[in-house]
């Protein structure tokens, strides 16, 4: 068995810190990109593990009410599409998340 | 105490170092037959909307998908017991099986493309206009009604056209380099296309070069990529967990619950 091999993480998206100050513009201009990044990661993040994966139903599982998941999830899809729309005139650069 | 799941795993063993989950615990495996569960074992109640433990939950299945082949549970999945989960495994082998065995050495991107909807339908329903010479407020009377109702109908017949065909040529783009695909179209009239791509590892630059050049292919379309995520959207449960109950599929599932002194083996 051969694992996948090394590629984007969420974590690399938590790696970014406030340590560095923002001297310029475009130091400002990177820091809000890399905001909207995050964002719109979040929201990839939670509308896989919100309503996709292994879904185990009945008794024998403790879990949030599907129902509510399900809200939980149009809602994330509906600001997702609200997130993307603003990028429009922001540069897209893809893949978004793949380590350089 | 309750125990939170974050994936099955084709390894009885699991990881080797420590890793922690949700509220700082350890994560373990506990191992049925030839594959095993990630699990770690949590006191508190998880918030439905606390987005720390969403993320929480995804980094540990990212770790393991550096090592085994992965299938994500979905978020929240609490049991009550060690034996809970053995019967859980035991129910549900065959469909995991299945599924380790179709997603091994694969991954998910997620393709991303939002179009003008608003515009587009604006452009269609002003040349229809025209071309019916159609008043553009409607008259109270049943006919205009029903021509209004035709009019609309017909409005989004070729909305939905044009939709699908740049869905076609977008999908067109990737149809070399993958083994499945789940497409979404119109989720709202400016999100095309949300789709996920079943990839096999090594025709993962592949699969980017193609989005490189389909974002190069021009319009006025935008496209995002995202990947490579664990094959959340490829989990194909034959077993009526999948939430979908019916038929025989739930009086099995009734029965089987019923039985809680049934021992699994392991």
């Amino acid at each position: 068995m051969t694992a996948p091999a090394h590629g984007r993480r969420i974590i690399s998206v938590k790696g970014h810190t406030m340590d560095n100050p923002i001297k310029t513009l475009q130091d400002k201009k990177s820091y809000l990109d890399l905001r909207k990044q995050e964002r719109v990661t979040l929201l990839e993040v939670l509308d896989r593990a919100l309503t996709k994966g292994v879904v185990i139903s009945g008794d024998i599982v403790i879990s949030v009410a599907d129902v509510d998941l399900v809200y939980l999830g149009l809602k994330v899809l509906l600001s997702s599409v609200e997130t993307m729309e603003r990028l429009r005139g922001a540069p897209i650069v893809g893949p978004m998340q793949e380590p350089t | 105490m309750s125990l939170y799941a974050y994936a099955i795993i084709d390894s009885t063993v699991g990881v080797e170092e420590s890793i922690k989950g949700l509220s700082g615990a350890p994560v373990y495996t506990i191992p049925y037959r030839d594959i095993g569960i990630v699990i770690s074992d949590l006191n508190a109640q998880i918030q439905k909307e606390d987005k720390k433990s969403v993320l929480k939950h995804e980094e540990v299945v990212e770790m393991l998908m550096d090592k085994f082949t992965v299938l994500p549970m979905r978020f929240s999945t609490l049991f009550s017991g060690k034996e809970q989960v053995l019967l859980m495994m035991k129910n549900y082998y065959d469909d995991f099986i299945e599924n380790l065995d179709r997603l091994r050495e694969k991954i998910e991107f997620g393709v991303k493309t939002i179009w003008p909807g608003d515009l587009i339908r604006e452009r269609i329903t002003t040349a229809h206009r025209k071309s019916d010479n159609l008043p553009l407020v409607a008259s109270s009377s049943g006919k205009s009604f029903m021509n209004e109702k035709f009019e609309n109908y017909k409005i989004d017949k070729e909305f939905e056209e044009e939709a699908d065909r740049c869905i076609a040529i977008v999908d067109g783009f990737f149809s070399k380099f993958i083994s499945e695909k789940r497409l979404e179209k119109l989720k709202t009239d400016n999100l095309l296309l949300s789709a996920s791509y079943l990839v096999d590892n090594e025709k993962r630059d592949d699969f980017k070069k193609a989005f490189e050049e389909l974002k190069s292919s021009g319009g006025d379309l935008k496209y995002m990529l995202s990947g490579p995520w664990p094959a959340y959207n490829f989990i194909t449960l034959k077993h009526s967990g999948d939430g979908k109950f019916g038929g025989m599929d739930l009086v099995e599932t009734v029965l089987q619950h019923k039985d809680p002194e049934e021992k699994d083996e392991k």
